[in-house]
């Protein structure tokens, strides 16, 4: 597999405040990549370091097979960065901005004309006259993430695209995010589990400083396991024939005839079945409970 | 070079834009204007006025001398004043607002950002300076006549380095700081220990801080060039060191 | 009388430019505060007076720290 992205052993601390503790992973192209952490994680602090914005204390960075030197730019050409609260000069007008832009990234004019009209037109500020400084919040996260792809780099960085903004405006920039992940790979962080959900196909989880949780959605959900098995029975009966078995701290009823074994692994599952078996009980139905994002984020935070 | 001439263009039309070019504009050019009719009203208001006992204050006729007095001072004092205003949020108001960050994540080197603000800054400043100087000079031969300089670039030159010295002043204390109070007091800083420094007259040769108003001495003949090249070496030194020191602190800061 | 009219002679070519200066100063500050709604650090009647009663230095202050650059739509 082909990395865009990798980070080994990453630390930074501030003053006393380690906020990163040995990251490391690895962004495969033409991934939609979540990364998640609750606020102060150092999720941020991880993506301003990929852009050599910050220092970091240890540990490498490699973007594009390239590495990353703090405070040189020469990496950024691949990159495109959405800053969380993204700040632009209020005197200039949107397609004005996205020039300098292009200028600054080294385009030629025809490639700005074209790009900014398309960006323009995708992020929907195509018709908007008037200038940055009247631009509501998501007009301005709009045309951050028209910014950033202006020069179509290789990997977008977006921190916390949808944080700051109302349901319409969230479901706008994961739209985007949607419409360019065939040709860009994205990285994004966020704390709102659903957008995870909704559009990655691999995440990473930080929790204080470290890595807890990484891969593709599908293994995550597959190594985590399901997390319990949901039973329901004929007869109140076998319920509790079944239920002599199975020691009382998995257990949770859910009505006379219906039960949610709580399983932490396969083998687990494993013996229920055995149980069953043994018993011979034949319930009604036997469901497994696959795990939710939010379930693999509570546990692997806990 | 590239990204020189790119961050250029943007840093003149904010200039255009917000205003900053046609404050400093205005304000050099009623400098210019100003001075002239300063030199020659005051002898009016002041032997005007009793100085008590009965002793009534005769003061010679204004000479274009006069008038010069009043250019050094009105510029090096109010026009010094609104250029700092004008500039001090040059690279404060960037760094605390955060609008670098997508121009840094573009590509755009990070010493290429000090210079290309402090640039833009120089020719801002020159303009307004030249516009004032040449108001100023044109209605002092309209009211006293052609004159000529002996060392004309020297002594009128010399304020404006001093402006030099103050932006540089200014984009340091911004980036050490990253607010206008810290552009600010930078420049407050040295101006404070500039003029405490002058109490001891052995140091006053080296002072930049002399130029700003001293080099008078050169239009009346009472002091020669010599006497003032080392506080000019100076000030070009204090203006690169400060320059480099920019870039230094810049390049290794954490945004 | 006489004095005063040649004073006046004298100090023209200067005293003309200098209004002009001032004049047009506060007539854009004027222009930019009507067609801003929004201003910074104090409402928009103070820096109306501001404009107005403090002469040069009243506009360039707004100009400084009053004005936003958000238009009227």
């Amino acid at each position: 597999m082909n990395e865009v992205l990798s980070i080994q052993n990453l630390h930074k601390s501030f003053g006393a405040a380690k906020v990163l503790q040995g990251i490391s992973l690895g962004v495969p192209a033409g991934s939609v990549y979540g990364f998640l952490g609750e606020n102060g994680a150092g999720k941020t602090t991880t993506m301003k370091i990929i852009l050599g914005l910050l220092q970091g204390d240890r540990g490498q960075i490699h973007v594009c097979g390239e590495k990353v030197r703090f405070g040189h730019t020469t990496t950024n050409r691949f990159l495109g960065y959405l800053p969380d609260v993204p700040q632009f000069y209020p005197y200039m007008r949107g397609r004005e901005y996205l020039k300098f832009s292009g200028e600054a990234a080294g385009l030629s004019h025809s490639q700005i004309h074209q790009r900014s009209g398309e960006l323009l037109e995708l992020v929907g500020l195509g018709t908007v006259k008037k200038k940055i400084g009247a631009y509501s919040r998501g007009m301005k996260q709009r045309l951050g993430m028209a910014q950033a792809l202006i020069h179509q780099p290789a990997v977008l960085i977006c921190d916390e695209p949808t944080s700051a903004l109302d349901p319409t405006g969230r479901q706008e920039i994961l739209d985007i995010l949607r419409a360019i992940r065939a040709t860009t790979t994205v990285i994004f962080s966020t704390h709102i589990l659903g957008d995870v959900e909704r559009i990655c196909d691999r995440a990473a989880v930080l929790h204080q400083g470290r890595i807890v949780l990484e891969g593709s959605l599908g293994d995550l959900k597959a190594r985590q396991g399901s997390q319990g098995l949901r039973l329901e029975f004929a007869s109140r009966e076998d319920l509790t024939r079944f239920c002599e078995r199975v020691l009382d701290e998995f257990i949770e009823l859910i009505s006379q005839t219906s039960v949610i074994v709580r399983t932490t692994d396969i083998r687990q599952e494993h013996q229920v079945i055995g149980m069953l078996a043994d018993a011979t009980i034949v319930p009604l139905s036997l469901e497994a409970i696959s795990p939710t994002i939010e379930s693999l984020f509570l546990e692997a935070v806990r | 070079m590239r990204g020189f001439m790119v961050f250029c263009r943007k840093e003149l039309t904010e200039s255009y834009r917000s205003y900053r070019l046609v404050i400093l504009l205005v304000v050099m050019a009623l400098m210019g204007i100003m001075s002239p009719f300063t030199a020659m009203i005051l002898p009016d208001i002041l032997s005007g006025s009793d100085l008590g006992g009965g002793l009534i204050l005769e003061l010679p006729e204004p000479t274009s001398f006069d008038s010069w007095t009043q250019f050094f001072s009105n510029v090096s004092q109010m026009g010094m004043l609104a250029m700092i205003l004008v500039f001090a949020g040059l690279m404060a108001s960037e760094l605390s607002k955060g609008t670098l960050i997508p121009v840094l994540t573009k590509g755009i080197p990070r010493g290429t950002v000090i210079l290309a603000k402090f640039t833009v800054a120089t020719i801002l400043w020159s303009l307004g300076y030249a516009v004032s100087w040449i108001i100023c000079w044109g209605y002092t031969i309209y009211y006293w006549g052609a004159q000529d300089f002996t060392h004309p670039w020297i002594t009128f030159c010399a304020p404006w380095l001093v402006g030099e010295l103050f932006l540089a002043l200014m984009i340091l204390g911004g980036t050490l700081v990253s607010n206008w109070g810290g552009s600010l007091g930078v420049v407050a800083v040295v101006v404070i220990t500039g003029n405490l420094v002058n109490l001891l007259p052995e140091v006053r040769p080296y002072n930049p801080i002399t130029l700003a108003a001293g080099t008078l001495g050169l239009l009346d003949g009472s002091h020669s060039v010599e006497d003032f090249t080392p506080a000019i070496a100076i000030c070009v030194g204090a203006i690169v060191l400060c320059l480099i020191l920019s870039i230094v602190v810049f390049k290794r800061k954490q945004l | 009388m006489l004095d005063s009219w040649e004073a006046a002679r004298t100090y023209l070519p200067i005293l003309i430019p200098a209004a002009i200066i001032q004049l047009g100063l506060m007539v854009a500050s004027l222009i930019h505060l009507a067609t801003h709604p929004r201003v910074k650090l104090m409402p928009r009647w103070v820096w109306l007076i501001i404009i107005i009663v403090i002469n040069t230095i009243g506009p360039i202050l707004y100009f400084i720290v009053g004005r936003t650059d958000e238009e009227d739509q």
